[in-house]
């Protein structure tokens, strides 16, 4: 089975259902009332969408990286970081361990 | 009868959308991207299509994982835009041909492919931020065709071929005299998360485009694998551009090619004629 390609991790069948709580809740932020009510109280939404504390922890965190290593699809959590005003290169440099800054810089030097 | 007259390939991402409706086209980070879509506008003008069939892939916005089609046909008067979660751009719903939805269902299950057939269906990205640029919002009707590409399993790329040539006797069984615009999407080289955050293989993209062009057999036999090691695990959205490719027949002739990677995606534009 397809699940690691050249260290970064496949979205398998596996992952979709370990991570199914945590993207559903994600694809809720498709509705701009539920951005508000997310926003406005990250941890009590995240609650009442029946993520457990270890899921809560990740997304309070922004560890996009856990995230992906939990079963979230990147595609999912792109929403989750729209909602929070976090752009797509600050969540893709946090997956390959670096800050936004060291992403940006070593971008411009390559 | 109906008759594929063009093919375009395209890239997609929710970046370059917005960079047009600013009216940023000419901004030097991007103007050689959309220098590239203006005579490919001009071009498909010219060929008075009365509809677009766009292979492309929804990035979970339409459908989720407590349902994710692998093959999803759109057969709905209109296609609103999505939200993708952070709010809409400001473009009008684009029209459909339901009509003609009905008989590619038809005809599409009669050739063996069982699609999920949607009566009303938002559209993404994946087919409004680049939709735009080759009809300065002049919508041609569309028949939206979404192939699963973000969760495993994954059609193969020989499936991918052989759907294009199920699409062309889907036109060409068509009673009525249509010109038809295949269209595929997505890609090209791009890795969105993990230790390769960012990596763009423009060698493979332009290999990709050659071959796509001249000789797209060998890319049918590639696997998932070979796909997202010379592409990234997300670029394997380009195997939906070997449905147009087949839908065009054995031989095409090039109208335009652009290739541009400005930063974390290797976008490229496609404009074949069936010879």
């Amino acid at each position: 089975m397809l699940d690691e390609v050249a260290g970064t991790l496949v979205f398998t069948g596996e992952r979709s259902r370990a991570g199914y709580r945590l993207n559903r809740m994600a694809m809720s932020l498709t509705d701009a009332a539920n951005r508000a009510a997310f926003v406005a109280d990250e941890t009590g939404y995240l609650r009442g969408m029946g993520l457990n504390d270890t899921e809560i922890d990740m997304v309070r965190q922004r560890d996009w990286k856990a995230m992906i290593e939990a079963g979230g699809s990147i595609y999912l959590l792109i929403k989750i970081a729209g909602a929070l005003g976090v752009p797509l290169y600050a969540v893709g440099a946090q997956t390959a361990g670096m800050t936004l800054e060291q992403f940006m810089s070593q971008r411009k030097g390559g | 009868m109906g008759r594929i007259v063009g093919g375009v390939g395209s890239s997609h991402a929710p970046s370059f959308g917005p960079v047009f409706d600013k009216g940023q086209q000419k901004d030097p980070m991007w103007a050689p991207l959309f220098d590239g879509y203006e005579p490919v506008r001009a071009w498909l003008e010219s060929l008075r299509p009365d509809l677009f069939i766009v292979v492309y892939n929804d990035h979970a916005n339409q459908f989720f994982f407590n349902a994710y089609p692998t093959l999803a046909l759109g057969a709905a008067e209109i296609y609103p835009q999505a939200d993708e979660g952070w709010g809409k751009r400001d473009l009008p719903d684009m029209p459909g041909d339901p009509a003609f939805s009905w008989h590619l269902a038809q005809s599409l299950v009669d050739d063996e492919f069982d699609p999920t057939i949607c009566q009303e269906m938002a559209v993404d990205h994946g087919v409004l931020s680049f939709m735009p640029m080759l009809t300065n919002k002049r919508w041609v009707p569309i028949v939206p065709l979404a192939v699963n590409v973000i969760q495993q399993p994954v059609p193969t790329a020989r499936r991918l071929y052989k759907l294009g040539s199920a699409l062309r006797r889907a036109v060409e069984s068509y009673p009525k005299d249509i010109r038809v615009v295949v269209m595929g999407t997505g890609g090209l080289s791009h890795q969105l998360q993990g230790p390769r955050f960012g990596f763009v293989n423009r060698d493979w993209d332009n290999e990709f485009l050659d071959r796509l062009e001249a000789d797209p057999e060998p890319l049918t036999t590639l696997s998932h694998r070979d796909y997202m090691e010379r592409g990234g695990t997300e670029g394997i959205e380009m195997i939906n551009w070997l449905p147009m490719r087949s839908a065009l027949g054995p031989t095409v002739k090039r109208v335009a090619r652009t290739y541009h990677a400005p930063m974390i995606t290797g976008y490229g534009l496609l404009a074949l004629s069936p010879a």
